[in-house]
């Protein structure tokens, strides 16, 4: 095992001292001279025609700027589209509760609230369809009326497998259909000893985050160039959805790099910006639009809802023979679900010799959804997991044990067929073993129960761009495109330190502007540090080199001789031959020097798929009379491949786990039957504090990929995929009554056990 | 509205401010002083994050509006190092990496800070229950309340 200098040591996020004082801005903290404020005119019900949009009164209101409508929006924008993001405002059907229908601008907030109350708005109130199994009805009533366009950029962005789609054209609340299959599922439940059916929902669910969308856009009135501020974890996609909305070049949009107040999939589709962007080519004034919490609960873009009915056959030697499933997932009012990567990996985690699994995706009349963290994988483990769970008890096997032996291993195929990588799964729930929570797993009190769970997520793969270039003094400068999301850029100065041999404090990392940096995907997708890493490994990798080829005639050695230390390049056995970086530095930069400049680049094609495993185990005590459940004790096991920096590693583990945990048995968001979102606050939207999770405790388990940066797996996702069926599980176990939907409330288990009609 | 003159004492400094009387003071204290450390996460008190002190008392600011605040010390996040030297509740989240996005952050530094001055060696379900208040989503608060215990440890270790 190698050892390293810096990597694979606990190191201080770049940003913590700025961070800790208050001194890190954020989107909603930017303030620009001359600055408008934009408040949005929201529909009050869920589906309805407009009839009448009179905003004559709030525009003559004294303060205010203008009051944008539909009408106003770029010629080129169809209305009422398929696309969310491009659909900035209703214009002649209303499809969700809180959709924009107006724009209200003015000197300040307050202005543009108290002018926002004498808009008046007209309409004939449709039919609202919300239940999946009712959408999926063809006698259902069509949720839209009017779409034009489908959009299936939500399918490219989770999956990297071309998928058979069959598009439903009968149905029209049916905006996907797919299917996955291999074997011969009848045959394989003709061989099982023990045959379940159960059927099993997820709620939907709201990132979280707790900065609300947010953008700030100034515009160079001469130029027209726009400059964004906003909360995203894609800088570059910001800037390409804005460039098609407001029909413009993307070299007139710079999107500035700035710390994101959490996002988990929420801030890929950049609706802020968009709406602030529209505005300032209107107004030619900067322009700041931050939804308040109650909007962002109303109108942003939760994670959706999931049905799955599930059939499972095992033999009783405990060896599974088939798996039978149909999974529909809520769109929302827009077309786009996580139905392909939820139905893969509600098969991908066990050997599952025959398979099939139907996934249909339909719209209804709620807001539309948008991606968390392991999008559509919750859900499906929560199904899966469960299902392992039942026969596991039904087979009197242990539950790890039942796992481990049908645990999927390198070379095993996920339902789409593509076969699995080197991957750490049993590896994990072996790891799990050695952890404190599993030697205390049977300290146990009465109506006290522990339970565990599997999950993973693939992991997504985009090429990367990252630049290095030596500064005057002897130090360097790592340039990357990509968002830092809470430490990237930490493990970018250690893997460049690492690389070139040079302390911490001589390695700075900057996220560029999309104007002046490398392009980048969306730090997202548990991709970032193996791709933009992996680039920063290689450019770093290039830049060694050039000093090397300068070196090596100054040193008069080969270039095999060299090596890079303490920051000089060296020759191997005689260090006293040697060339500082800062020597270098002249060498390649001063007026009239000869040599060329050292600068790194690095880009990289797609690494190798390196799917992250985790197993998951949470302890409750569930109170007999009141159904209400406490957290005792938790544990993540994850395959991170290798951790570069481990505090930051522990932190996205311990995070996942914590946010799978509000998905079990606190977070629900609840609209009535008309479609009205009826808990649109962080009171009624309960997110778990900290009196309602226990020390979580973490253990890594390195199965490392062979490739750079030094074999580290993408760590983000997998976290969050289980810890949900884990506590299901375990309150499953702990009341003796076993709830089929999430979140597992107090409510739903004193129904399962029959104690409340 | 008609706007009024508001006092503010904010981290030592005298300010003076036209506003309408109804503003939050968490608004007047961003916009209008340019103290954007703290932080808006609901506006109805139920985040934490926007902790400021008002003599010391932790309070949620969008809930306070700006002329109750006149007359008292109000502390925000900008005023707990001094002289450049950090609060060693902040020292202690740098050292433990308990903190990701950040936003959070600042409001959960203060309630830290407000829990030690009121319990000093405070249990686990001490800490938990003083930062109860603050949503963190990133997290998970493990790091967090070890930040917490060992800035215990070394405020205990300097007042020897």
């Amino acid at each position: 095992m190698t050892t390293y200098a810096v990597v694979g040591k606990p190191t201080q996020q770049i940003t913590a001292p700025s961070k800790v004082t208050g001194n890190t801005p954020y989107p909603s903290d930017v303030q620009l001279p001359r600055m408008v404020h934009v408040k949005v005119f929201r529909s009050p019900v869920a589906h309805a025609r407009i009839k009448r949009l009179d905003v004559s009164r709030a525009r003559a209101y004294p303060g205010v700027v203008t009051v944008l409508v539909a009408d106003d929006l770029p010629a080129h924008l169809a209305r009422d589209s398929a696309n969310r993001v491009f659909t900035l405002l209703a214009q002649r059907e209303i499809v969700f509760y809180g959709q924009p229908v107006a724009f209200v601008v003015a000197e300040t907030a307050q202005i543009a609230e108290e002018a926002r109350d004498l808009i008046e708005l007209e309409y004939d109130e449709l039919p609202v369809v919300l239940d999946v199994l009712q959408a999926v009805d063809p006698s259902s009533p069509p949720v839209r009326y009017t779409m034009e366009g489908v959009d299936r950029s939500e399918l490219r962005a989770h999956t990297t497998v071309k998928e058979e789609e069959e598009e439903a054209v009968k149905i029209s609340n049916v905006t996907q259909r797919m299917i996955f299959s291999r074997g011969d599922v009848e045959q394989g439940f003709a061989e099982a000893d023990l045959v379940v059916e159960r059927t099993y929902r997820a709620q939907w669910v709201h990132q979280g985050y707790i900065e609300p969308m947010a953008a700030v856009v100034d515009i160079d009135a001469g130029s027209g160039e726009l400059t964004i501020w906003t909360g995203t974890q894609g800088l570059f996609g910001t800037r390409e959805t804005v460039a098609k909305v407001l029909g413009i070049p993307e070299s007139k949009i710079n999107v500035q790099a700035i710390e994101t107040g959490g996002a988990f999939g929420a801030k890929l589709q950049p609706f802020a910006a968009a709406v602030a962007a529209f505005v300032a080519t209107k107004v030619q004034r900067p322009v700041r639009y931050v939804l308040t919490r109650s909007e962002d609960l109303r109108a942003a873009d939760p994670a959706p809802q999931a049905y799955f009915e599930v059939k499972t056959g095992v033999k009783k030697d405990g060896t599974v023979t088939a798996l039978k499933a149909r999974a529909i997932y809520d769109c929302g009012s827009f077309p786009g679900s996580p139905l392909m990567a939820g139905s893969n990996l509600l098969g991908a985690y066990y050997k599952w010799p025959n398979l099939e699994i139907e996934g249909l995706e339909v719209i209804t009349n709620r807001v539309s959804q948008g991606a968390l963290r392991a999008p559509g994988t919750p859900q499906a483990t929560f199904a899966i997991d469960s299902q392992m769970d039942i026969m596991a008890q039904m087979l009197d096997m242990d539950p790890l044990e039942f796992r481990l032996k049908n645990a999927v291993v390198e070379g095993d195929l996920m339902p789409n067929g593509r076969s699995f990588t080197r991957i750490g799964l049993r590896e994990c729930l072996g790891a799990m073993k050695e952890t404190e929570f599993w030697k205390n797993r049977n300290n146990l009190g009465a109506n006290e129960a522990w339970g565990i769970a599997v999950g993973g997520w693939l992991g997504g793969l985009q090429p990367a761009s990252a630049i290095v270039a030596l500064n005057s003094d002897g130090s360097i400068s790592v340039l990357v495109g990509a968002a830092d999301i809470t430490g990237t850029n930490t493990s970018f100065q250690m893997i460049a330190a690492e690389v070139m041999s040079l302390p911490l404090h001589k390695v700075s990392v900057r996220t560029g502007a999309t104007g002046n940096s490398p392009y980048a995907g969306a730090s997202a997708g548990s991709k970032t540090l193996r791709t933009v890493g992996g680039a920063v490994f290689k450019a770093c990798e290039d830049a060694r080199d050039q000093m090397f080829r300068i070196a090596a005639q100054r040193l008069e050695a080969n270039s095999e001789d060299l090596e890079l230390a303490g920051g000089a390049v060296r020759v191997k056995g005689s260090p006293e031959k040697a060339l500082t970086f800062q020597l270098l530095a002249t060498m390649t930069q001063g007026f009239g020097a000869t040599y060329p400049m050292i600068t790194g680049r690095g880009n990289i094609g797609s690494p190798t798929m390196a799917p992250g495993f985790t197993v998951q185990g949470v302890k409750v005590y569930v109170d007999p009379d009141t159904g209400e459940i406490t957290v005792k004790d938790a544990c993540v096991v994850q395959d991170v491949g290798f951790a570069i920096n481990p505090t930051a590693v522990e932190n996205q583990l311990q995070g996942g786990l914590y946010q799978s945990l509000g998905i079990g048995f606190t977070e629900e968001m609840i609209w009535n039957d008309k479609g009205i979102l009826l808990n649109p606050s962080l009171l009624d939207y309960r997110q778990p504090v900290s009196l309602d999770i226990p020390k979580i405790e973490v253990k890594l388990v390195e199965v490392p990929t062979n490739e750079p940066p030094f074999g580290a797996k993408g760590v983000g996702e997998p976290p969050i995929s289980a810890g949900c069926a884990a506590l299901a599980n375990a309150a499953a176990r702990a009341s003796g009554a076993r709830v089929y939907q999430l979140p597992v409330t107090a409510e739903r288990i004193l129904r399962a056990k029959g104690q409340v009609q | 509205m008609a706007k009024q003159i508001v006092r503010l004492r904010v981290n030592g400094y005298s300010y003076e401010v036209l506003t309408e009387p109804s503003r939050p003071l968490l608004d007047v204290v961003r916009d209008d002083l340019g103290l954007t450390g703290t932080k808006e996460g609901c506006g109805t008190g139920d985040c934490g994050a926007c902790t400021m002190f008002m003599n010391g008392e932790p309070v949620t600011s969008c809930l306070v509006i700006a002329p109750d605040a006149e007359g008292y010390e109000i502390t925000t996040i900008e005023g707990l190092a001094k002289d450049g030297k950090l609060h060693p509740v902040q020292q202690a989240f740098i050292d433990h990496g308990a903190l990701q996005c950040g936003y959070c952050i600042p409001g959960m530094i203060m309630s830290a800070v407000a829990l030690l001055e009121r319990i000093p060696d405070p249990s686990f379900d001490e800490i938990r229950a003083g930062i109860s208040g603050n949503l963190c989503r990133c997290t998970g608060y493990t790091k967090i309340i070890e930040a917490i215990e060992t800035a215990a440890k070394e405020m205990s270790a300097a007042r020897v």
